[in-house]
């Protein structure tokens, strides 16, 4: 299998859309807050559906939202 | 912390008060030699089983009242997955205390020893799956 891990913007996205909360994207997406900080900080790697809502709430392609990081 | 967990905790918790004193008695016990239906094994059984779902009930109540809103939300995907990984762990640990216990103690043990034993796997199985989801939910999981 290969290495690498999964990295994100959402953080920076956030900022750029008004400061959105956390909560508030999880009520967008269905899930909660909690998931969101957990994805945020790379603990959770989320569903491709979830990830394709995340990417549609912030209008931007997938790869601009999740990144596939080599070692 | 998201309210899935901390009811995990709380099962976790209510586990370890109710059976570690029970498993502790009945390991310093002798019982082998008391008549099948023993009363007395029975009864201390259905004390902690009691005691279990008191700690439960009161758990629940507590985050009931202090945070009515989390108890509304439902499981989301993270939730759920750190679930089947959790049960996915626990049937190993169970499926192995079954082998163990239907298959190769009745060779050399009988009576009260094997029930104890199956509940015991039962119990360890039950804190296993409560173990792995609380440190999926803290440390992570990405699979």
């Amino acid at each position: 299998m290969a290495e690498g891990a999964i990295t994100n913007q959402i953080r920076t996205l956030r900022f750029m859309a008004g400061e959105m909360s956390q909560a508030e994207l999880g009520q967008k997406i269905g899930v909660t807050r909690q998931t969101i900080a957990a994805i945020e900080a790379g603990k959770y790697s989320p569903t491709l559906e979830a990830a394709f809502r995340i990417a549609e709430v912030f209008n931007k392609p997938l790869n601009e939202v999740f990144q596939w990081v080599k070692p | 912390m998201p309210y899935r967990e901390k009811s995990n905790l709380l099962a976790l918790a209510a586990m370890l008060v109710a059976y570690v004193p029970y498993f502790a008695i009945v390991a310093l016990t002798p019982i082998d030699a008391e008549p099948m239906p023993n009363l007395r094994l029975l009864g201390l059984f259905a004390a902690v089983s009691i005691l279990r779902m008191v700690v439960l009930g009161a758990g629940y109540l507590w985050f009931r009242v202090r945070t009515p809103e989390d108890v509304r939300e439902k499981a989301d995907e993270r939730d759920r997955a750190i679930d089947r990984r959790s049960i996915a762990v626990a049937y190993y640990v169970l499926i192995i205390g079954m082998i163990l216990v239907g298959a190769i103690m009745p060779f050399t043990f009988a009576g009260w020893t094997i029930v104890n034993a199956a509940l015991f796997a039962i119990v360890l199985a039950e804190i296993i799956r409560c173990i792995v989801a609380a440190v999926s939910y803290r440390r992570g999981w990405n699979g």
